[in-house]
């Protein structure tokens, strides 16, 4: 006998932990955004000011500026993720010598924590101890300087990123590619498709699901990429790699300016919901009909 | 439209070597269907004529080319999968017109055959549809739709009807066999059921462990199998075969202590062979060896009786409907014109 009462009670250890972990909080930071809040500043008290913070948001240069380059970076970090990885999905599919210990040192970077993956970058790209500049240097006289460069502190966050994430792609690719019937390519090679067309035709479109759930994942996670950039960059040159999540701790933290990094907490939310919906909207929906 | 010629073709992976120079000659317009139990090389064969699979040694001409290094796209043929493969992202129609839109023919040319392609097999009203919102036979026919827009030299058919239930593999078998009439294109056809191959076939290829056993017409193979393996494989119900020796001319002994007629065969008295009658020309009456029966099979149309002559069993099927009961005694009449004749250690007929 099912009962309803006995799956609510299972339900409730979760739901509790959802409520006071989740819903609680975003609430609290929807509540806050509405309110002009700065206990450490000149008027410690909490005043309710309506959308004043949200209209001060579209005038804030430092927070244009923080999404511009926010989108940049996923862009060219998530675009590159999804291509290498693919190459390397692909890569593995084929039989070659050492195959099973270059796909186990491939998704090392992985288990690394965020934090450490910017300090050994960080470590790597300072200028006169990392070994990056130093190579660079020697071996292409290119003078490499991520604290005084904003475009070459800009590209280290991307490849750091990819550096970092490209083995997830690769894994979810992976696993796609086995999954997929190989009588349908064989039935492309009969039908004269060449390799590339059987990229565009065949595998793309069948494997389109597993590439636009990775996008999801990467995208959503780059949207809010901090403690690698904070170890490798601090954000800097000036505010070239301050992402948003960096822009939103800075004013929530050092400014504590709480109700205006609140209402930039739901705005950057509410960007993530919409990036991702016209995503599914324009790519997955109409797709979707065969498979 | 071509002829097909496999000349001692083999097959190794590694070491392991699985087909052992395999020699067919398939006519032009000919159906020809490859038979034989899982693993026997059949639909390697088939994928080694596609030029799916490459060849290890031998030769393989279409049309009197020789496409050993051909790839499969320009050796003019169309193939038919077991799964069907058909593009799940892809309708119907794009489905079909695959390939002429990859050779870049135009659009109006494409609609034209697919159209022409459709109608023969029924599609019309389902050219818009996703194979996912298909049925078994509807995709069956989709796959042979797509060969078809192709209007390849050979088409290659690897076990198309396994998927599909026993009513619908029926109505297929005749759809293709009408198909081939009508259109007159080779076909080189894999089966491991060897009904399909008896009815559709014009000459059947019967295959174990990579080596072909026997070739010939489907009547040809039932009538005068050439060894045991395809005495047992080609007939439903199979075969019975009843181990023993020549006890005299016209007289067999079986290990079981039965004795049956035998046909006039060069075989001396104390030979070893194996005694082969088909359950459908075996009939009950006057003069027959006695059976006990253990069981019986009514159909409607016909019955199965399933008995045992001393040890060994035997297995007939009769026009009448029994109503014995089983432990009773019934007499099994063989005629030795009908009685195929094997050698006790190699299986090969006498």
């Amino acid at each position: 006998m099912r009962s309803n009462k006995v799956g609510w009670l299972l339900l409730t250890p979760t739901l509790l932990l959802l409520g006071v972990f989740g819903i609680l909080p975003f609430i609290y930071v929807l509540f806050l955004s509405f309110h002009q809040w700065n206990p450490f500043g000149a008027s410690p008290d909490r005043i309710f000011i309506w959308g004043n913070n949200f209209r001060r948001l579209v005038f804030d240069g430092e927070f244009l500026l923080s999404i511009w380059v926010t989108l940049k970076f996923a862009f060219f970090a998530v675009f590159s993720e999804i291509v290498i990885g693919y190459l390397l999905a692909q890569l593995f599919m084929r039989e070659f010598p050492g195959r099973a210990v270059f796909r186990t040192i491939h998704t090392l970077p992985l288990i690394v924590a965020p934090i450490v993956v910017g300090s050994v970058w960080r470590l790597m790209t300072t200028p006169s101890i990392g070994i990056i500049p130093y190579y660079a240097n020697q071996l292409f006289g290119i003078d490499i300087n991520i604290g005084r460069d904003a475009g070459t502190a800009f590209m280290f966050t991307v490849i750091m990123d990819i550096w970092h994430w490209t083995p997830l792609v690769t894994l979810t690719l992976l696993a796609a590619l086995l999954s997929l019937p190989k009588e349908p390519f064989e039935q492309a090679q009969i039908d004269g498709a060449s390799r590339a067309q059987i990229f565009w035709h065949i595998t793309l479109p069948m494997i389109r699901p597993a590439i636009l759930a990775t996008v999801f994942i990467r995208l959503m996670d780059a949207l809010r990429t901090v403690d690698e950039v904070w170890m490798l960059t601090g954000g800097g040159p000036g505010a070239a790699t301050r992402y948003i999540g960096l822009h939103i701790w800075k004013v929530v933290f050092p400014k504590t300016d709480y109700g205006y990094g609140s209402a930039i907490s739901v705005i950057v939310l509410y960007l993530t919901l919409v990036m991702c919906w016209m995503l599914y909207v324009g790519l997955v929906a109409p797709r979707n009909k065969g498979n | 439209m071509a002829e097909v010629t496999v000349r001692n073709v083999k097959k190794r992976y590694g070491t392991v070597q699985v087909m052992h120079g395999v020699s067919v000659d398939i006519e032009d317009g000919q159906f020809v269907v490859l038979v034989g139990p899982s693993g026997c090389g059949k639909s390697t064969l088939l994928r080694m004529i596609a030029g799916l699979e490459q060849i290890s040694e031998g030769q393989i001409s279409i049309g009197g080319r020789v496409v050993n290094d051909v790839m499969p796209k320009d050796r003019d043929i169309a193939m038919v999968f077991q799964s069907y493969a058909l593009y799940p992202h892809k309708t119907v129609a794009e489905n079909m017109g695959f390939a002429l839109k990859i050779k870049g023919a135009p659009k109006s040319e494409i609609d034209a055959k697919v159209q022409k392609a459709a109608s023969i097999l029924d599609l019309g009203h389902l050219l818009d549809r996703y194979p996912k919102q298909l049925s078994g036979g509807q995709r069956q026919r989709v796959a042979m739709g797509r060969a078809i827009v192709r209007d390849p030299a050979v088409f290659l058919f690897d076990e198309p009807l396994s998927n599909l239930d026993a009513k619908l593999r029926v109505a297929m078998r005749v759809e293709i066999k009408e198909l081939h009439q009508r259109l007159g294109t080779t076909i080189v056809y894999v089966t491991h059921d060897q009904i399909e191959a008896m009815t559709m076939a014009d000459k059947i290829v019967v295959m174990r462990d990579g080596r072909v056993e026997q070739i010939g017409a489907p009547l040809e193979l039932y009538d005068h199998p050439s060894n045991t393996f395809v005495a047992g494989f080609i007939g439903s119900p199979a075969m019975n075969f009843i181990k023993g020796k020549v006890e005299a001319p016209g007289t067999f002994l079986a290990e079981g202590g039965a004795r049956l007629p035998l046909p006039e065969v060069s075989a001396e008295a104390g030979r070893p062979i194996v005694y082969g009658i088909r359950p459908e020309h075996i009939d009950i009456g006057e003069g027959g060896v006695a059976a006990r029966v253990s069981v019986l099979e009514p159909t409607g149309s016909e019955t199965q009786v399933f008995a045992r002559l001393g040890t060994d069993s035997i297995d007939a099927v009769v026009k009448d409907r029994l109503t014995v009961q089983p432990g009773t005694e019934i007499p099994l009449r063989i005629d030795p014109r009908r009685v195929h004749v094997f050698d006790g250690a190699s299986g090969a007929r006498i």
